[in-house]
């Protein structure tokens, strides 16, 4: 599975309140997507494109676990979120709702907005074509690969259930 | 094994778990709020579409609104509610208190569980004794409501020893502030955190309780406390449940061992953007606030009236400033009334508000313009929290919310103890 599309690079110790404002939490999805991260990039809401790639640093996604900031995200379109490394909740709720999420630390250092990134989510390779470097993802636990195949955890609690 | 490895594997029927291991444990309490009741209600009745599976074990607590603000809110609660009565779940209105107090006020959480639940600050039930962690909407909808179960990497555990004596002035709030700037955001990513040492010993259960709410903001997966004769005393003060106290072994297999010592700390303040922006009150000391409150998760507990009264008795809060009185729980407010304390803060200028989470994300108490500042014991300082992205947002103990109430600005509360 890769995907490929331009860099969106953001900082540091995002809370999901960022990602999603609290206050938006409960409206309709195509209002809240239309203001995703709005206040750390007014652009990447507006001119984001299938199969873009989110990159961000340290502890992406801490604070409030609510599932409706990756589900923001995902209703973007990206096809992919690199970090240094994320918030646990953040990292559980990409899977669950299957949204690929690598961490990849040295990434921020290697990739600028505007790059255009290839991401092999299996592979957990991140290369990119603007500057001609690879870099190589930390591996994914086999239960979160198995996760993300069955389309998120409702499927695979409902195979679990089954075995 | 420690506390949490030994909870996991009984809750997951193994022997015993390895830190890394992805474990299925059966859950004893899912704990929600008005916020995520409602995304997690849709998901399981459109997504899912099982039957609840043991709906004693899921608890709703309305404590994000006590007054809904808007026709809409008000529908959103009305369908939260008969999402409620449908499923045969426990319903705790509003106006009754935060979650996390309520939960354990109402004996839902009791030491040796699994309790998992939306809120973030979900780990905090570490302090009686439980595994507890935060799990996003669909882990709700999709394992522990149709399944009873959920998934979880066995965390690898540093242990947080905390030694000393706080001098007078600083309160444990201000010792939980200074530990998330010592450990730092994202410094505990995925790990259990062990919190031991004399010094919590020697606090009682709602002090201790501050410690394992941090946990979250240092990106920790949970935090525990192991159960001592305090903690047992306290439960069965609030439950005649049973429970099976689980404890961990005489020097469990820590990862990395954090020791710190309280003893020359200076009060806290964190001020936006994030929790770690933490430093002696004297670095903002003089920045003007407009509101002052005592709620929020952690907050609006009877230790922190107790010391706003310390300090507020007999005076007037500055002309100006709007200082927040929200109680955690009935319970505490009926603890404050008897004790004076509701009258000694209203005389003081303060206005008491019904037991809820607070002006938390602006939801029921009104919203800052990007020219006020708060100060308050809440758990969270993010920008556009509590309305404009540009309002300031501090953190600090019940003293110096207290002190900065008198002053109009930030202010140190040791000026007004002597």
């Amino acid at each position: 599975m890769e995907v490929r599309g331009r860099c969106w690079k953001f900082g540091d110790n995002i809370p999901t309140d960022q990602i999603v404002r609290s206050d938006r939490a409960l409206a309709p999805m195509e209002e809240i997507v239309r203001h995703v991260l709005e206040t750390l990039n007014p652009a990447f809401a507006r001119e984001v494109k299938p199969g873009d790639i989110l990159v961000a640093g340290k502890h992406f996604g801490q604070s409030s676990g609510r599932a409706i900031a990756p589900k923001a995200l995902r209703a973007t379109g990206i096809g992919a979120v690199v970090v240094e490394y994320a918030a646990r909740l953040f990292y559980r709720n990409c899977f669950e709702i299957g949204l690929p999420l690598l961490e990849c630390p040295g990434i921020t250092a290697g990739v600028e907005d505007g790059d255009v990134l290839a991401v092999d989510i299996a592979a957990g390779t991140i290369r990119n074509e603007t500057r001609g470097r690879v870099f190589y993802a930390r591996p994914v636990d086999p239960f979160l690969r198995r996760m993300l195949q069955a389309g998120g955890i409702i499927p695979l609690a409902a195979e679990l259930a089954e075995e | 094994m420690n506390l949490v490895e030994k909870i996991l594997a009984r809750a997951s029927g193994r022997e015993r778990v390895e830190p890394g291991e992805v474990v299925v444990a059966n859950v004893d309490v899912l704990l929600m709020h008005d916020l995520s009741g409602y995304l997690t209600s849709r998901v399981f009745e459109q997504e899912v579409g099982r039957p609840m599976r043991y709906p004693d074990r899921v608890v709703l607590v309305f404590d994000h609104h006590f007054s809904p603000p808007t026709e809409e809110r008000a529908e959103i609660l009305e369908k939260t509610r008969q999402f409620a009565r449908r499923h045969g779940i426990h319903l705790v209105d509003c106006q009754n208190g935060n979650i996390h107090h309520v939960a354990v006020q109402r004996g839902f959480v009791r030491p040796g569980t699994v309790v998992v639940g939306s809120d973030s600050h979900t780990p905090v039930h570490g302090t009686l004794g439980c595994f507890a962690a935060g799990l996003g909407n669909n882990s709700h909808a999709g394992m522990v409501m149709p399944f009873g179960k959920a998934w979880f990497r066995v965390p690898e555990t540093v242990e947080v020893q905390l030694e000393g004596r706080l001098r007078p002035g600083v309160t444990p709030r201000d010792a939980a502030l200074w530990l998330t700037g010592q450990i730092g955001e994202g410094g505990a990513v995925y790990k259990a955190l062990h919190f031991t040492g004399g010094f919590l010993r020697d606090l009682e259960v709602w002090d201790r309780w501050l410690f394992p709410l941090i946990a979250i903001d240092v990106g920790a997966k949970c935090g525990f406390i192991d159960p001592d004769e305090k903690t047992l005393a306290f439960v069965r003060a609030v439950t005649d449940r049973p429970f099976e106290v689980v404890t961990s072994d005489p020097d469990p297999v820590y990862a990395e061992r954090w020791q710190y010592d309280v003893s020359d700390l200076e009060p806290q303040v964190a001020a936006s953007p994030t929790l770690g922006n933490v430093h002696p009150v004297g670095a903002f000391a003089g920045r003007p606030i407009q509101w002052a409150e005592l709620g929020g998760h952690g907050g609006g507990r009877l230790e922190d009236f107790r010391q706003a009264a310390a300090i507020l008795k007999g005076r007037k809060i500055a002309p100006g400033v709007k200082l927040n009185l929200v109680p955690s729980s009935r319970e505490v407010f009926a603890a404050a009334l008897r004790e004076g304390l509701v009258e000694i803060l209203f005389e003081a200028g303060g206005s008491w508000f019904p037991p809820s989470t607070g002006s938390n994300q602006a939801i029921n108490m009104g919203a800052l313009s990007e020219h006020e500042a708060m100060v308050s014991t809440h758990a969270r300082n993010f920008p556009g929290r509590n309305g404009s992205p540009k309002a300031m947002m501090y953190l600090g103990s019940a003293l110096t919310v207290a002190a900065s109430a008198l002053k109009g600005a930030i202010a140190d509360p040791r000026e007004y103890l002597q």
